[in-house]
């Protein structure tokens, strides 16, 4: 049997389910049970109120020039067009141009490896604690542990830890196991990226682990002995069974990775302050710095638009991605 | 199913009527502030004011609480205080003042003052502050913390005052065969009190100690520290009318140089950079810094026993000197602290004016500032802590030489810029920055500064 016949037969066999067929709809008109609605009404008036009417006056006021001396007047604010978005995106002489830019850029960078890294270390880590193993129980709640621990205690920790006089990574490093010849700067210059992209993809680890495992205990355990018998791998097992059988989780784990890595504030915050540089400025550091300690309000608010056009597209370039993964849980 | 939506109409004509009133009401308050202050009363018994402090000192309702029983016993007049954390007290003011929902009174930093201002949500006291002897019972340097550049008027009353002094090592000082009263008395004697210090003293106690240390872009008065030394060249945050930054200029340029090669000789501790403020500080109290720049805060922790930062050796050698001469003969310091602001939306105008009063009192403003380890505002009361000892002495002398920021609005997102670009300048003096240090980089730097600086302050026209 060659293996690449087995991934559909596998997973149609595993997450199809045969329903009963149904007797053909009956054409009388069913009175509608107003019920739903009303159950549903309080969350949706909170959604508007909470989420799209502050989106929308945000979106409102990136087209005003609303600062310092216009604050008081809010939606009153002059009408700026589309000057906001102009003077960042395209105005090399605007001297927030190259930030922005910058930001862009360090956010692309911080999102790929931090998801990339989460997904990757979890799924390593989930196939690990999947096997028969003496302290399974143990090791599956320590793994836990990072997740229950919030993001600026985690920040906090990570600081003191990548301090290169005293920090213990250094120690651990340089001084325990000399795989290094000299002490590196981590909370300065390039190396701040990899500072806050490390402690982010620790503290995601767990939920990714915790996700993974149960699509894994999940599976069918036949159809991986199936695949032995016939001579498959432990790749080839992992590749043409575990992977395709776990893609709606990869899926969603990505949509909702990417978003909050790309709105991440709290770690390059807590760790640096309010302006981490330019080696390690994110889009949201740069977007709340801009607007509220310089009082660049609308211009803030331009470049939290398009950070949100940013998602907006990555969510519809995802749906199109994984559309059928949706369908077939 | 109409008459219900009628009444639903009707609630919403209510509720936006409601909305419009009180948005009249709150105009109506403004043109009544506006009013001079000849038409005062006696604060009047049983009246209940607001008062939003920081946290100021270890207990700071309590401290402030004490403090205002007195004046609640002398004039019947009861003081709600409330404590707002430095990390949201710029949103709150700031809402306050523009929603006109906020305190009687609150404190505000001196930099901030202007910036508050501009919002227009506060009392012009030019009418008032001659009854605390208006600008002749301060500092130059501390009364024009109450000012906004191009508009007449007094938008607060100055409460208490710092200023940065240098912090040193007397053992260290004796070790290296250095005399104190000449160590720091120029940039030249400052510079080369590091050196012997690096060269003579690598270690004291059996353990290591740099010469000198400062927190770089973390911490939040990275401005405080640099501005001195540019001040000390000639140069200056913006130009006599604050309408142009001046930060790139030979002389500015000088002053920011002289720090960034401190970093680059090896007298500046570079893994201090890495810190905060409040780390650095502790590192001096543990030992590790011969030299540093601080606030009078600490004086006041040197005795306490349960600051457990502190070392034995350190502990027992502080010594404090003025910040040092520069070229141009002077020797400046920054000098900041907090004042005090009234809402224009106060109901209680004459209560709140009371209370200000009250704490603008010599006597009180020397017990607070002695609980918060802060100078009092007030010349008088600031001359009496000053002479209790030597090192109050240096710090009394580093006031009185104390410079601030010009007092515009846009001040605190200028600072931002310039501690962003003055943060860039020493990561590079460290070898960590995105360009390779040299004079080049820092001209680059700081014409990037007064880039950003111009289009903060083109804002305003």
């Amino acid at each position: 049997m060659s293996t690449p016949t087995l991934q559909p037969q596998v997973s149609a066999d595993v997450t199809r389910v045969d329903v009963p067929a149904s007797p053909p709809p009956k054409r009388r008109r069913k009175r509608r049970n107003p019920l739903p609605y009303w159950l549903i009404a309080p969350a949706l008036v909170v959604m508007l109120l909470i989420h799209v009417l502050p989106a929308a006056g945000g979106v409102v006021l990136s087209f005003k020039k609303f600062n310092l001396f216009t604050f008081r007047e809010l939606f009153g604010a002059p009408w700026n067009g589309l000057e906001n978005y102009r003077s960042i995106l395209l105005d090399s002489d605007n001297p927030l141009h190259s930030g922005f830019w910058g930001a862009v850029q360090n956010t692309a960078v911080y999102t790929f490896w931090t998801v990339t890294g989460t997904l990757v270390g979890g799924l390593a880590i989930a196939l690990l604690l999947n096997r028969k193993m003496r302290g399974q129980r143990v090791a599956r709640t320590l793994m836990l542990v990072p997740w229950i621990i919030p993001s600026y205690v985690v920040a906090v920790l990570w600081a003191f830890m990548w301090q290169s006089d005293v920090g213990i990574i250094n120690k651990v490093l340089v001084d325990y196991t000399h795989l290094l010849g000299h002490r590196p700067v981590w909370l300065l210059g390039p190396n701040t990226m990899w500072a806050i992209i490390i402690p982010s993809i620790w503290r995601g680890l767990p939920l990714a682990i915790l996700i993974f495992l149960a699509g894994l205990q999940a599976q069918p355990q036949e159809v991986h002995e199936a695949a032995s018998i016939d001579g498959a791998g432990p790749w080839r097992r992992f590749r043409y069974i575990t992977l395709p059988l776990i893609r709606p989780l990869i899926g969603v784990q990505l949509l909702f990775g990417v978003i909050y890595a790309a709105y991440q504030y709290a770690i390059p915050t807590v760790m640096f302050g309010t302006n981490p540089g330019p080696d390690a400025d994110l889009m949201m550091t740069f977007i709340v710095r801009q607007s509220f300690s310089n009082s660049l309000y609308g211009l803030g608010a331009a470049a939290s638009t398009m950070l949100m056009l940013a998602m907006l597209l990555w969510v519809a370039v995802w749906y199109r991605v994984f559309r059928r993964d949706l369908e077939v849980t | 199913m109409r008459s219900k939506l009628a009444i639903a109409f009707g609630l919403i004509a209510v509720v936006l009527a409601l909305t419009v009133a009180a948005c009249g009401g709150s105009s109506s308050d403004n043109k009544a502030s506006s009013q001079p202050a000849a038409n005062a009363t006696a604060p009047k018994k049983g009246t209940t004011i607001t008062f939003w402090i920081m946290p100021n000192g270890p207990q700071p309702q309590q401290d402030m609480e004490k403090t205002v029983a007195a004046f609640t016993q002398k004039t019947g007049v009861n003081v709600k205080v409330e404590v707002v954390g430095w990390d949201v007290q710029l949103d709150r003011i700031k809402n306050a003042a523009v929603s006109g929902q906020g305190p009687d009174v609150t404190q505000a930093g001196t930099t901030q003052v202007p910036f508050f201002a501009a919002l227009g949500g506060f009392e012009n006291l030019d009418n008032r502050v001659s009854e605390i002897g208006g600008k002749n019972a301060y500092a130059p340097g501390v009364w024009q913390t109450t000012q906004l550049q191009g508009q007449k008027g007094t938008y607060a009353v100055p409460w208490f005052t710092e200023a940065r002094a240098i912090y040193y090592r007397k053992d260290v000082l004796k070790k290296a065969g250095i005399d104190p009263a000449t160590a720091f008395k120029d940039t030249q004697s400052f510079q080369q009190t590091l050196q012997t210090i690096k060269d003579k003293v690598p270690t004291i106690n059996g353990k290591p100690i740099s010469p000198f240390g400062m927190p770089g872009k973390k911490a939040f008065d990275l401005v405080h520290h640099v501005m001195p030394f540019v001040w000390d060249n000639g140069g200056a945050e913006l130009n006599s009318d604050a309408s142009q930054s001046t930060i790139n200029s030979p002389e500015a340029e000088q002053g920011v140089d002289f720090v960034a090669n401190l970093v680059k000789q090896g007298l500046f501790d570079k893994s201090m950079l890495e810190r905060d403020g409040t780390q650095v500080e502790n590192q001096f109290k543990g030992g590790r810094l011969a030299v540093w720049i601080g606030g009078p805060w600490v004086l006041s922790t040197i005795s306490r026993t349960d600051d457990k930062n502190w070392v034995p050796a350190a502990r027992a050698n502080v010594g404090v000197a003025a910040m040092p001469t520069g070229p141009v003969g002077k020797a400046y310091t920054f000098v900041g602290g907090s004042n005090l602001m009234m809402y224009k939306s106060s109901q209680h105008k004459n209560e709140a004016w009371a209370l200000m009063k009250y704490l603008s009192g010599d006597e009180v403003q020397k017990q607070y500032a002695d609980v918060l380890s802060f100078f009092p505002a007030r010349l008088a009361p600031q001359e009496q802590v000053g002479q209790s000892d030597d090192n109050h002495k240096a710090f009394y002398a580093a006031i009185q030489q104390g410079r601030t920021y010009a007092p515009i609005a846009q001040w605190g997102p200028i600072e931002n810029a310039y501690k962003g670009r003055f943060g860039n300048i020493l990561d590079s003096a460290a070898g960590q920055g995105k360009q390779p240090f040299s004079e080049a980089e820092v001209k680059s730097q700081l014409n990037a500064a007064a880039k950003e600086a111009d289009a903060l302050l083109a804002q305003g026209s």
